[in-house]
Formats: structure tokens, C-alpha cells, sequence
């Protein structure tokens, strides 16, 4: 089953409900990039709040992805990271220095419009 | 051999008594003895005879009993473990030099009697010894777990700031505990900005820096904003002199500059009120 891409306005919203499979992830990636393209959005934001748990490979489709959009000229957020997604993030030493992250889903939007300046 | 010996202790037990509390006393030091009640001294020291009879006359099941009461009394007692098995051995050379003193024994074969006196002897040191140090564990585990509550609490000061004061040396396990304790706290109270206090940390050194940085990583992953705070002079050149980098860090000396500045970043300020 593939994630629903939802566009609000100039921005891009996704919320992943269930755990991803490799698979279902490359797949996303794939619909995300195309869907940047297609609607030419300038932001993104990325709501993980239903997941409890990650793995390396995710993990790293997830920063790949922010970058991708990054270099296709979108500003991503990621919100409502776990808990224990954090640490395990930490422990595999997957930092997202750059990336933007907000608690949930309104605040990461109060945040991407701030820094879309509108 | 038993019986003889059996008999003579008890033939002799008043003067054995005196013998050996008397080796004890002379031997030991005088402040242990003296924080001692003499009367309980006195009891115990008794009790414990009896214990020793009891496993020489081999009643199994009272003498088991017994000696589990003794020992769960010594160590309430505070006794210190080095006198229990002091008094152990005395009690071997006591009696040993009592039987050849009064003839019960040939001369030859004074080394199987000491061996039999010894076997005797093991169980019940080995039964005092593991209530002790049962007794030993369990404080232990009993404090750990009391530090463990005490460890890293996060308060919500205000709305969207939240405040985690750390106070002693942090380990690995505590480390671990602070950042889920953080996390789960961030999440819960929906906090923008969190003050990581530092002041009650005596030294912070790579490892301790290390754990923090992933700790203010992890808030970041989930959200919000981590600042240090509480770095006073000699940590401040702890940290440079190490070469740990906090330049991805917002740190400021005082807890009170840290609140201001978080109060800034979630755009409000403190006010007096006028008049």
C-alpha cells in the first residue's frame, strides 16, 4: 500500500500511519520526488508520530529523502518523532543536524511557514 | 572423638566462656567493643556458644534455626564481620588449648582434633558470612534504586520550557535514564525549549559531554530546542581544554540567563509591573 502525499497549499503533507517496509519505503521516496516536481511545493512536512520504532535502512531512506527534496528546492520538517525512534536514531549515529523538526504536525507547519516567510 | 570433645566443652563451658571472651576483648579493638552494650555483648556471646554446642551435638534441625536467627541478629546488630569470624577462630584455639591443657586429648593426635574442630567451624562461618553479605546486597540494590528515583527529573517550569537539573556524576545507566527521562518528558509536556542544569555535575569530562551532546540530539530529533546551562568557570575550561565541541549548543553560565533566553526563543520576556 502506498503512503497518501496530501498538498496544502504550496506545501506537501505526509503522515506515515504504519511501520514502513523497505519496499514501501523506496516507493515513497519515489512518489515524494515526483510529487515535488509535479506541484512544484516548497515545503514538506513529514509527520512520524504512528511510528515506534526504526531501523537503519529506513532511517536512512528518511535523510535521503529530506535531502533529495532539499536539492529539488523544498524545505522538509519532520514531526512527532518518538522517544525511542530518537535513540535509536543517536545509536545509529543518524543525526539530522540540518533537518528541521517539530513536535507534531501543527507546529511543524507553524515552523515550515515562518521559514517559507509568508 | 566427638563425644569427648562434646563433653569436655561442656564439662568446661563457663571457663571456656571466660577464656574466649577474654581472647576476644584483648584482641580486639577496644572502639568496637565498646559501642557494644555490654549486656548484649554478653547475650550474644552466649548465643553463640549455645550455637556451637548445638552443631557439635549435631541437632540438626534446632541448630539450623538457630544459627539463622543468630546471624540475622549479629547483622542487625552491626556487628562487624571481621569479629564474628574472629570470634570463630578464637573459639577454635580456646578450646583447642583447653582439651590439651587439661590431658583429654593425646598429643599426637592434637592435629585431628583441630581438624575436626575446623570442619565443625566452616558451616556456621559460612552461614554468617552469606547473611552478611546477603544483608550487604541488598542495601545496595536497595540505594541504587533510591538514586534511580532521585536520578533526572524534568520539570515544566512554565509552558513550553521544561527544566532538568542533573546533580552528581553521570554514568553510562544514568545517561541513559536522562535522555529517555527527557524525551518522554519533552513529548508529554510539549515543551519548545529544554534547560539541561549542569551545575550540580562535579566534572564533566568527554564521556559525560558525549552523553549530553546525544541527549540534545535526541531533543532536537523530537522537536524541540536543548540548551546547557549551569557551566561554571572550571567547566568552562574543562570542556575547551578537552576540545569538545558545543558550538551547536546554546549554553549560558546561570540557570537565570538560560530562562530568559528560552523565554526569547518562545517570544515572551519577564515584565515588572509598574507602580
Amino acid at each position: 500500500m502506498r503512503i497518501p502525499i496530501l498538498k496544502l497549499n504550496d506545501c506537501l503533507l505526509i503522515s506515515i500511519q504504519w511501520e514502513l517496509d523497505d519496499q514501501t519505503a523506496l516507493e515513497f521516496q519515489e512518489d515524494l520526488l515526483k510529487r515535488i516536481h509535479e506541484t512544484n511545493a516548497r515545503g514538506v512536512v513529514i509527520d512520524i508520530t504512528s511510528i515506534d520504532f526504526i531501523d537503519s535502512f529506513i532511517a536512512k531512506v528518511l535523510g535521503d529523502v529530506i535531502n533529495m527534496s532539499r536539492l529539488m528546492g523544498a524545505k522538509v520538517v519532520i514531526t512527532g518523532i518518538q522517544p525511542a525512534v530518537a535513540i535509536t536514531l543517536i545509536e545509529l549515529g543518524i543525526r539530522l543536524d540540518d533537518v528541521m523538526t517539530a513536535l507534531d504536525l501543527e507546529k511543524g507547519l507553524e515552523k515550515l511557514q515562518q521559514e517559507l516567510g509568508d | 572423638m566427638y563425644n569427648k570433645i562434646t563433653a569436655h566443652i561442656e564439662d568446661h563451658r563457663e571457663e571456656l566462656e571466660r577464656l574466649w571472651k577474654e581472647q576476644l576483648t584483648s584482641d580486639t579493638d577496644a572502639r568496637i567493643i565498646d559501642i557494644m552494650p555490654e549486656h548484649i555483648f554478653e547475650s550474644t556471646s552466649s548465643e553463640f556458644f549455645d550455637i556451637i554446642l548445638l552443631n557439635l551435638k549435631d541437632k540438626d534441625r534446632e541448630y539450623k534455626e538457630k544459627l539463622q536467627s543468630f546471624s540475622d541478629k549479629v547483622v542487625r546488630l552491626g556487628w562487624p564481620v571481621a569479629l564474628v569470624v574472629k570470634g570463630l577462630r578464637e573459639f577454635v584455639h580456646t578450646v583447642q588449648e583447653n582439651l590439651v591443657q587439661y590431658g583429654s586429648i593425646d598429643k599426637e593426635r592434637e592435629g585431628d582434633y583441630l581438624e575436626l574442630l575446623d570442619k565443625w567451624m566452616t558451616p556456621i562461618s559460612n552461614e554468617i558470612i552469606q547473611t552478611y553479605a546477603e544483608t550487604w546486597e541488598k542495601t545496595v540494590s536497595l540505594q541504587k534504586m533510591a538514586l534511580q528515583e532521585l536520578s533526572a527529573p524534568l520539570i515544566p517550569v512554565m509552558e513550553q520550557i521544561s527544566v532538568m537539573p542533573l546533580v552528581g556524576t553521570i554514568d553510562t545507566e544514568r545517561a541513559r535514564l536522562v535522555m529517555e527521562n527527557l524525551l518522554d518528558g519533552v513529548v508529554s509536556h510539549r515543551s519548545e525549549v529544554v534547560l539541561i542544569d549542569i551545575t550540580g555535575v562535579p566534572v564533566v569530562d568527554t564521556m559525560v559531554a558525549h552523553h549530553i551532546i546525544q541527549a540534545a540530539e535526541a531533543v532536537h530529533l523530537v522537536g524541540a530546542k536543548c540548551m546547557l546551562v549551569g557551566i561554571r568557570p572550571e567547566i568552562a575550561q574543562t570542556i575547551v581544554n578537552l576540545g569538545i565541541d558545543l558550538d551547536k549548543f546554546i549554553t549560558t553560565s546561570t540557570m537565570k540567563k538560560g530562562v530568559e533566553l528560552a523565554l526569547e526563543m518562545t517570544g515572551r520576556k519577564i515584565v515588572e509591573l509598574e507602580g
